[in-house]
């Protein structure tokens, strides 16, 4: 999508279309920065017959103990559910006091820390329980609905409250708002809801890979072990799941549903140690040296730690995640139109949706899985796996704003011509919003990756956990934080830079 | 073009719903080649249905230019009047012009540019335009399909009086046939040689306009007041009564 | 609002049940292979220690080795099934813990190095003879906390080179499962690989492992691995003599169906002085501080 030069004046900017291709263009130059330093090497190997085998797993799935895939089924739902329905109405009540940077920061903190992680954390002080299961989805989901609510509401039209005049201070302008952003913006909040419940599905199921009884916690089993036509029954019925969304979830059926969840929820086993909580907090987390009151043994330990670690797994993070978020404009803008109605007319929209439902709904860990056995361990399957996965979803997003778009006109010209003239030039403002947005996600995502021989900073937080050293774990996350901030930051600065303003990802 | 003889358009009793809502009813029709016909009517009246209904029946020989002139906001003025040739020209080359512009193209579309005042804006991104200008550019990338029959459904209500009749009449001097809807009687008179007028979905009148006077047309069919722009500014809804008194009341709450 | 009542109850109710105080004895377990169905496997072993213990007995499932040592550090089980690393960090974590019995094969554990036939790498007696061959290739360890899968082999790899591994071979990785390392290392994606001895014999007597294309090329001397574990208070909560009656409980257990979910072929007596080695093994490649 690269618009003219204006032949005259080759220098300055006027067109939209030459300032988003500039963004684009610096997307590009950023990875091939990236390029020559990441690890992408391929090993020639002999991955057939383990191929065969997992294609005819996923193409001949079975299982033969319906409760067990049922009731994992339903706690993936009960965990989802009850989330979103916490979150969303805390995330809304953050979003309203947003311009107060402590809330920003807050917000960012939470939500840069990977679900899977905040699972492990609390699992430290609510044992297997859950509680660990919601709050580790409801948590991280705050931060993520405060933030992009507080975006949609400053997108709406300003005059309507611009004509109310009220005292300053929070209530009034809850009031205020109550009557003016709120109502405004409230399709794009519901909409954007709807949304991340099918996010939360996700999450939910893979919370199941640190032991939760979601769908992960099976398949997590049955594809280490092999077992791909049980890992193909998990993910169909997962996808079916996630396919048949707007059927059953109908707003009047969502207290039934809600009923339901809280009775799904698993029972907490034998677990009673909730004044574990103060030694977490005050002493497991906090370095020896620091605890000891031992500054320079400290100030050494961080050092370390820094040099070790936090900089290295902070170099391959960034390499790893620019590589991906280009990948995944580009791919997305292949995969896009085969779902969109209006281009790939409405039957072979169907197959692309499903092919968008696929590539977004499978766990990165199996993507990943089958890259490495395709091309060895390296960066190039957590690459591919990353920008697959999010091209997925934004292609999904970007899919469907492009049907639902109400300017036609008779004389429209149809298939590629179409897409290159109306639908990308159209859908591109979004577009790149939405990949700012899941480029904080995809830092988050690149925990991944430790399977594969990379050290992203998620990799040496995971062995942090998984060596029981929380001072280490929570070094990392403070480093993945701050990073996160940054990228916000420039994920920000880019949005204003390229005028696109589209609240959602 | 081609004889007199085979109309260009022609609707027998046609009727068009949508759902429970009758848009158009009973219509009889019959346009020539070389005819250039006003259509008047106030605003839900069914003009945008009938137009659309012509555009339909002769696809292959139409430049339509529609009220919401569905632009491509974040594209120069070049790419979206190119949009109007894009079935004269082969993907690729479509593709490698939002590269860079085809030569050939790039002289006609600023010729075109040129006649319709856009010269200076046409590198401009038309969400950069005023709604003037980005009349201009559907009205460009309806001459670019250089077809010659023209469609067009307000193509110049967002322009001044004097800029309306001058473009109005350059783009029926382009193209042997035209169908255009609009709101100004004095426009309708001065540059159309028949005035269709409908009301409700069904046409009141229909009278060479050598037949026919200003006054005629002010007090008997058309609600809205003569000069473009106020129409424009009006509220939707004040724009449909009947009376000229109750535009009148329009402009004053205005 | 009635809806958003109703999920602060369900929130509530949510805590209150996690803060209930059960007099139930729980246990978890991570078997080394086969981890499918663990509920109903595992189950039947809570029915044996129930009807031999006189109380009421859970089992938990859980997915690491990490989760294990949380559960049990926060008390939320009072016994487990620890790998020979694991162990010894939820002993460091929980003082008075006790390794009460470990299998029959826990005696002797061992690791193989296993080769994709491209390595050109050759089987050998002693791993000073094939360091060379074994310098620059791709290694796949299984899961980061490990005893066979990771802490064992790195130890003898670092004695061997006196380097830690990422600075011998050209890569280095954790597939996180041994059943994942068998089959990537046949596939060709990493050269090398360490593998628990007891999957490799399993998958090979299955008929699921090609030879042609991977073979073992080292194994370990032997090492104490998997082992049960009691907290300290376990006779404060259930009554003097209780963590006796477990061992017992465990060293009795002749059921060859409950056996096998472990797998084991039986349980002899252990103590945490049979884990010292692995805990010293631990602190030299710096696992445990």
């Amino acid at each position: 999508m690269l618009p003219a030069l204006n032949p005259a004046h080759p220098f300055t900017v006027q067109s939209t279309a030459r300032r988003l291709t500039g963004v684009i263009a610096l997307l590009a130059i950023l990875a091939a920065i990236a390029l020559p330093w990441a690890d992408l090497a391929m090993v020639q190997s002999e991955p057939w017959p383990e191929l065969k085998r997992l294609a005819t797993g996923l193409l001949l799935p079975y299982w033969d103990e319906p409760t067990i895939l049922l009731e994992s089924l339903g706690q993936t739902l009960a965990f989802a559910l009850l989330a979103v329905t916490l979150s969303a109405p805390l995330g809304m009540v953050l979003a309203l006091v947003f311009h107060c940077r402590v809330v920003r920061w807050f917000c960012a903190a939470v939500r840069s820390v990977h679900e899977l992680f905040w699972g492990l954390l609390l699992m430290q002080v609510f044992g297997l329980s859950a509680t660990t299961g919601l709050l580790a989805i409801l948590i991280p989901y705050t931060g993520v609905f405060a933030k992009v609510f507080a975006e949609t509401l400053a997108l709406q039209d300003k005059t309507p409250a611009r004509s109310i005049s009220l005292k300053p201070g929070f209530t009034s302008q809850l009031a205020l708002w109550s009557y003016t952003r709120i109502p405004q913006a409230l399709p794009a909040l519901l909409s954007y809801t709807r949304y991340r419940f099918e996010c939360a599905l996700r999450s939910s199921a893979i919370l199941g890979f640190i032991g939760l009884p979601t769908l992960g916690f099976h398949l997590e089993t049955a594809f280490k072990q092999g077992l791909y036509g049980q890992a193909g029954a998990l993910l169909w019925a997962f996808l079916i799941l996630i396919g048949t969304l707007r059927y059953w979830l109908q707003p009047r059926l969502i207290p039934v549903y809600l009923i339901a969840a809280v009775w799904l929820l698993p029972e907490t086993i034998g677990f009673s140690n909730s004044g574990y909580l103060w030694q977490f907090v005050s002493r497991d987390i906090w370095p020896t040296p620091l605890l000891n009151g031992d500054l320079a043994g400290t100030v050494n330990w961080a050092s370390r730690m820094w040099q070790e670690q936090a900089w290295p797994g902070l170099v391959q993070t960034v390499l790893l995640t620019q590589l991906a978020l280009f990948l995944t404009l580009v791919i997305t803008l292949v995969v896009y139109p085969m779902a969109s109605k209006v281009v790939a007319g409405r039957l072979n929209a169907r197959i692309g949706h499903f092919l968008l439902l696929v590539m977004r709904s499978t766990p990165e860990m199996m993507l990943a899985f089958v890259f490495m056995l395709l091309f060895g361990p390296s960066g190039l399957p957590a690459v591919l796996a990353l920008a697959i996965h999010n091209s997925g979803l934004i292609g999904y997003l970007v899919a469907r704003n492009s049907d639902a778009d109400q300017r036609h006109r008779l004389d429209d010209p149809a298939g590629i011509a179409r897409y290159a003239y109306l639908e990308t030039p159209r859908q591109l403002p979004s577009l790149l919003a939405w990949l700012f947005y899941r480029w904080e996600v995809m830092l988050r995502e690149s925990a991944i990756m430790g399977v594969l021989g990379i050290t992203t900073l998620g990799f040496y937080i995971d062995s942090a956990f998984e060596e029981i050293r929380y001072d280490r774990a929570f070094f990392l996350i403070l480093v993945t934080v701050a990073l996160t901030v940054v990228v916000d930051g420039c994920s920000r600065w880019l949005r204003n830079k390229a005028g696109v303003e589209s609240a959602g990802g | 073009m081609s004889a007199n003889h085979q109309p260009a358009f022609q609707l027998t009793n046609a009727s068009l719903s949508y759902g429970q809502a009758q848009v158009l009813q009973h219509i009889h029709l019959t346009i020539h080649d070389g005819e250039k016909v006003a259509l008047l009517g106030p605003s839900g009246a069914g003009k945008s249905s009938l137009l659309n209904l012509l555009y339909q029946q002769r696809a292959d020989r139409c430049a339509l230019c529609p009220q919401d002139n569905g632009l491509v906001d974040i594209l120069s003025a070049y790419h979206n009047i190119f949009m109007g040739g894009l079935d004269r020209h082969s993907t690729p080359a479509s593709l490698w012009n939002l590269v860079r512009p085809l030569k050939r193209a790039r002289t006609a579309i600023e010729a075109i540019a040129t006649q319709l005042g856009l010269g200076t804006e046409l590198w401009k991104s038309v969400d950069r335009l005023s709604g003037g200008q980005r009349q201009r550019v559907a009205l460009g990338r309806a001459l670019f399909r250089k077809k010659d029959i023209f469609l067009g459904d307000e193509p110049v209500s967002a322009l001044d009086p004097i800029q309306a009749e001058t473009l109005m009449q350059h783009v029926l001097s382009q193209h042997a046939t035209a169908v255009v809807c609009l709101h100004s009687p004095v426009l309708a008179l001065a540059l159309f040689d028949r005035v269709v007028v409908m009301k409700a979905g069904s046409i009141e009148l229909d009278q060479p306009t050598r037949q026919l006077t200003l006054a005629d047309l002010n007090s008997n069919y058309i609600t809205d007041v003569p000069a473009d722009r106020t129409a424009l500014v009006l509220p939707e809804k004040s724009s449909v009564v009947s009376s000229p008194e109750a535009c009148v009341t329009g402009k004053i709450q205005r | 609002m009635n809806f958003i009542q109703r999920m602060f109850a369900a929130t509530l109710m949510a805590v209150v049940a996690a803060s209930v105080q059960a007099d139930t004895f729980v246990f978890t377990a991570i078997p080394d292979q086969d981890e499918t169905r663990l509920q109903q496997r595992f189950g039947k072993v809570a029915d044996y220690l129930s009807k031999e213990l006189g109380v009421e007995v859970k089992y938990i499932p859980v997915k690491s080795y990490a989760a294990a040592i949380t559960a049990f550090r926060n008390n939320q089980v009072q016994l487990a099934w620890f790998g020979g690393l694991s162990g010894v960090q939820a002993r460091r974590l929980v003082p008075g813990s006790e390794a009460l019995a470990q299998g029959k094969e826990d005696q002797f554990f061992k690791t193989y190095l296993i080769a994709h036939h491209s390595a050109n790498v050759d089987a050998a007696k002693s791993l000073a003879d094939i360091a060379d061959q074994l310098k620059g290739k791709t290694f796949t360890f299984g899961s980061k906390g490990s005893t066979s899968g990771r802490l064992m082999p790195e130890f003898y790899l670092r004695e061997q080179f006196k380097a830690a591994p990422a600075d011998v071979f050209s890569r280095v990785g954790f597939s996180g499962d041994h059943s994942r390392t068998i089959a990537q290392v046949q596939s060709g994606a990493w050269q090398l690989g360490a593998v628990n001895y007891s999957v490799w014999d399993t998958q090979l007597a299955e008929g699921k492992i090609d030879t042609d294309k991977v073979k073992v090329i080292w194994t370990t001397p032997t090492y104490p691995d998997y082992q049960w574990t009691v907290r300290g208070d376990v006779d404060q909560r259930f009554g003097n003599g209780f963590k006796d009656r477990i061992r017992k409980a465990l060293l009795g257990m002749s059921d060859k169906e409950l056996l096998a979910s472990f797998p084991r072929e039986s349980f002899v007596p252990a103590s945490n002085q049979d884990y010292a080695p692995i805990k010293d093994t631990a602190k030299a490649i710096g696992l445990i501080d």
